[in-house]
């Protein structure tokens, strides 16, 4: 009985055309020479990886067997196992192993040879893409079975981004110490494609040991061209966190400048609007989490009207309970909005507490598109720009297209002549404090993803956005927009130079000096005052 | 105003005070109607709370102007006092400041030279804060920044002041500050009778602003300064320069709040930045808005019964004190325009008239 389904099973395999080649495979493992034994394990690791997914299995299984020191040599074949419970190598089926099966004899290259092709296997087997990862870090150090064409295999079937990541430095790597110049080149070529300072490095370092002299030509024309694109990059990302930082400032400032620009209050709980709405989005975040999971990557989104409105009404209350009562005396809405932040700080204290908010990432504020050189377009701080871009032309339109954004203007030119035409300035006022509000919890969204969330948030913006408003002219939203950029900037480009305190110092003096010349600001209407 | 019988009340109680603290605090500290040189320090940092809200009071309340700045000069005239002293006692007693330790100084960086010597240090704290103040305020008033402008300005120049100090490389000591201080002017650091005298100079210092400013407010020059806060424009178009009168105004404000700093750094015994953070230069103006612009005494009595109530608060519960502070600040400033002399006590109202 058992000899019949033996028999069967030893048929359909000999009916495989991959069985003479395994067979020849797992015994070229027996060789006698460390080298030939080494020179298997590769040849197996390129059976496996060509050979599609079935074959890799089948050589992990062998190449896990010869680390494991279970293979056994034999002079009817290769054996896994030992006795009557051995598999044969080639087939992985029961069969006994003969008497003289003797065990792999196994020094360190061989075991580095066999970590190297499980590595190189792992890429064609495992589902894991962080165990690719690994396998692929692995594969870094220990190349003894890797092979172009293993990599190139390894490439056309891999689909996730961070083992890709890995995979092609790996093999321009691998292409540099190619025996061939011109593959050398090549590689060359291909490192410098993508110019980075790491592939810079790469290049530096394999053209140090280079003999050829085209390939030392190449390589330098190739580092000279990733030079020029690393400043390239860095100029770009300079600029980039500038306007990720001025998107911030201006959605704080615009609020400021809307509420400045009509009511002459300055409202120096604008930052705590900002540390309003970041928490809005925690709560929002929560309650999506608690009712509808399924949705958890789009709380940003839902909580982007959510925000606005729990700082927006935040304003109307601050407005209705103090404000309203004060606009004949500015210099007090100084204090009471100042009173106003101390309060809510403390209160966000004592109610939730002082440790910064955890946020889920969703995948539109993780990661980043790579530009050129070093320069990678963050998804966190695009968030932030686009959400400031949306808020800007939204505040556009409304001021201009809506009756509400006519009475604004209106009541911001001459309250008395606009009270006069029938608008009601109070509720214009209110309305006005509504919309400033908000716009400042629409930036605690766009910092939730990219910033440290806590009831002090919002006192480190009340400098800069009030910068930005003196800035640029009460009530003009292309002064606020210009210099929200300038200074931010100005932030970006002296930090790194002299550092953070030098950037703040240097803004302060240039809007003193500025004002100096322009104390109406950079758009102040014409004429005097 | 000014030289009603609340101001006369307060400069009779400051004179008493200085007079009395010297012999309760000394002599009969151990009797029943003795002083403690714990209460004596109270008093005296009170005191130059006082000072300071006197200082805030002549620019805000007279000229219009408010700064939320004043912090900046008060840390100034603190951070050169606390300079002298570290200075003096490295250089006569040998004490190494912990500046120099955690800095890895073998000595003092050159802008603290001469300043072992009080008469210097003395003379730049009066100069210094001025020059600071005049410079700025001659930019911002000769092209009339004004109004929250110039509060917001004065604002942004105090958290750059802080940003700065907090950096260890300035010499400043930094986040630490300085302290460790040994003597001042052959005054032992942490004796009792060292407290009791540092209270008696800021009461005195004190009384005697309180009573110059008081004068100065009731010459023409304070009538000047009221006509600018009140109509600026209209004393421009009737020839006035208003530039001259704001500046020497504010002046005289930033160099009365650096002495205040200066006779309080000792007294707390530390120094750090946290004294430029904005809130602090807040709360001066938060002072002055709840005694009543414009009085001077409304100014010392806002600083006594805030700060008193702070002291008081904070020993016990220290976070209740942030929500007191904004919730009397609303009231305050919504339901009463003048402070707490718009409050109808039957004796202060008297007292205000004068009658």
């Amino acid at each position: 009985m058992l000899l019949i389904r033996l028999l069967t099973f030893l048929a359909c395999l000999g009916a495989s055309p991959a069985f003479a080649e395994r067979a020849a495979l797992s015994a070229a493992l027996c060789a006698p020479s460390v080298a030939a034994k080494a020179e298997a394990l590769r040849a197996l690791a390129e059976a496996g990886a060509l050979g599609g997914a079935a074959e890799a299995a089948w050589a992990q299984t062998l190449v896990v067997a010869v680390e494991a020191r279970s293979f056994r040599c034999a002079t009817g074949g290769a054996f896994i196992g030992e006795g009557d419970a051995a598999l044969d190598a080639a087939t992985l089926a029961p069969s006994p192993a003969p008497i003289d099966a003797a065990e792999m004899p196994i020094n360190n290259r061989i075991r580095a040879a066999a970590a190297s092709a499980a590595a190189a296997l792992t890429l064609f087997t495992d589902v894991d893409p962080a165990a690719r990862v690994e396998a692929t870090t692995t594969l870094e150090r220990r190349r003894e079975a890797l092979s172009l064409s293993i990599l190139d295999a390894a490439l056309a079937v891999e689909t996730d981004a961070s083992v890709l990541a890995l995979l092609k430095p790996l093999r321009a790597r691998m292409m540099l110490v190619d025996l061939a110049p011109e593959n050398r080149i090549r590689a060359i070529e291909a490192i410098a494609a993508d110019a980075t300072l790491r592939n810079r490095t790469m290049i530096s370092e394999a053209l140090a040991t280079e003999p050829d002299a085209t390939v030392q030509a190449a390589g330098a024309a190739a580092m000279e061209r990733i030079d020029r694109l690393i400043v390239i990059g860095k100029g770009l990302s300079t600029l980039y966190s500038g306007l990720s930082y001025a998107s911030v400032l201006l959605l704080a400032a615009l609020g400021l400048a809307i509420i400045f620009g009509l009511m002459g209050v300055i409202n120096l709980a604008q930052g705590e609007f900002i540390m309003i709405g970041a928490y809005a989005a925690w709560f929002v975040q929560n309650a999506v989490r608690a009712v509808m999971p399924g949705l958890i990557d789009w709380y940003l989104i839902i909580a982007l009207p959510m925000s606005f409105l729990a700082a927006a009404l935040v304003g109307v209350v601050m407005e209705a309970l103090v404000l309203r009562r004060l606009y004949d005396r500015p210099l007090m809405t100084l204090l009471a909005t100042w009173a106003v932040s101390l309060l809510l700080i403390n209160l966000v204290r004592v109610t939730i507490g002082t440790q910064n908010l955890e946020f889920h990432q969703p995948f539109y504020v993780v990661g980043g598109i790579h530009v050129v050189g070093d320069f990678i377009v963050t998804l966190n701080r695009l968030f932030a720009i686009a959400i400031a871009g949306l808020a800007f032309v939204g505040v556009v339109l409304v001021l201009r297209y809506t009756t509400f954004g006519l009475n604004m203007r209106a009541v911001a030119q001459n309250r008395a002549m606009a009270g006069a035409a029938g608008i009601d300035a109070r509720r214009t006022d209110r309305m006005a404090i509504a919309l400033g509000s908000g716009l400042a919890g629409l930036a605690g969204v766009a910092l939730a993803p990219l910033y440290n969330v806590n009831p002090n948030m919002g006192t480190g913006f009340i400098v800069d956005s009030f910068m930005v408003v003196v800035l640029g002219g009460v009530g003009s939203l292309l002064g606020a927009v210009i210099a929200s950029f300038g200074i931010g900037q100005i932030n970006v480009i002296i930090e790194p130079l002299y550092g953070a305190v030098a950037a703040k110092v240097v803004v302060l003096l240039l809007v003193i000096a500025f004002i100096q010349r322009r104390p109406e600001g950079l758009f102040a209407p014409k004429g005097r005052r | 105003m000014g030289g009603g019988m609340l101001f006369r009340t307060i400069a009779i109680s400051l004179a008493a005070l200085t007079l009395a603290l010297p012999i309760l605090g000394g002599p009969l500290a151990g009797s029943g109607i003795g002083i403690s040189p714990y209460l004596a320090n109270i008093i005296g940092q009170i005191a130059t709370f006082a000072l300071l809200a006197i200082a805030l009071d002549l620019i805000w309340g007279f000229a219009g102007v408010l700064s939320l700045g004043h912090g900046l000069f008060f840390a100034m005239g603190g951070y050169l006092i606390a300079m002298h002293m570290l200075k003096e006692g490295y250089v006569n007693a040998g004490v190494v400041p912990d500046l120099m330790t955690f800095m890895g100084w073998t000595e003092l960086p050159g802008h603290w030279a001469f300043f072992e010597s009080f008469p210097y240090t003395a003379a730049l704290i009066l100069i210094l804060p001025g020059m600071l103040a005049f410079a700025y305020g001659w930019m911002s008033f000769r092209s009339r920044v004004s109004g929250v402008y110039f509060a917001i300005i004065t604002q942004a120049l105090t958290y750059v002041a802080m940003l700065l100090m907090f950096r260890n490389d300035t010499g400043f000591g930094g986040n630490n500050g300085m302290t460790g201080f040994v003597s001042l002017l052959g005054l032992q650091m942490g004796a009792p009778q060292t407290a009791v005298l540092l209270a008696t100079a800021s009461t005195g210092a004190a009384l005697a602003a309180f009573l110059l400013c008081g004068q100065l407010v009731r010459s023409p020059f304070g009538r000047m300064l009221v006509a600018v806060r009140d109509d600026e424009a209209r004393l421009r178009f009737l020839g006035y320069d208003t530039v001259w009168p704001k500046l020497a105004a504010w002046t005289l404000s930033g160099v009365i709040a650096a002495i205040a700093g200066a006779l309080y750094v000792p007294q707390v015994g530390i120094i750090n930045p946290r004294l430029l953070s904005p809130e602090v230069s807040i709360e001066i103006a938060v002072w002055v808005a709840l005694g009543g612009r414009g009085t001077l005494s409304g100014a010392v009595i806002g600083a006594v019964v805030i700060s008193a109530l702070k002291f008081w608060l904070t020993g016990f519960a220290p976070d209740l004190w942030p929500f007191i502070l904004s919730i009397l600040v609303i009231v305050v400033v919504v339901g009463l325009p003048n402070g707490l002399s718009d409050l109808r006590l039957p004796g202060l109202r008297r007292m205000r008239d004068g009658r």
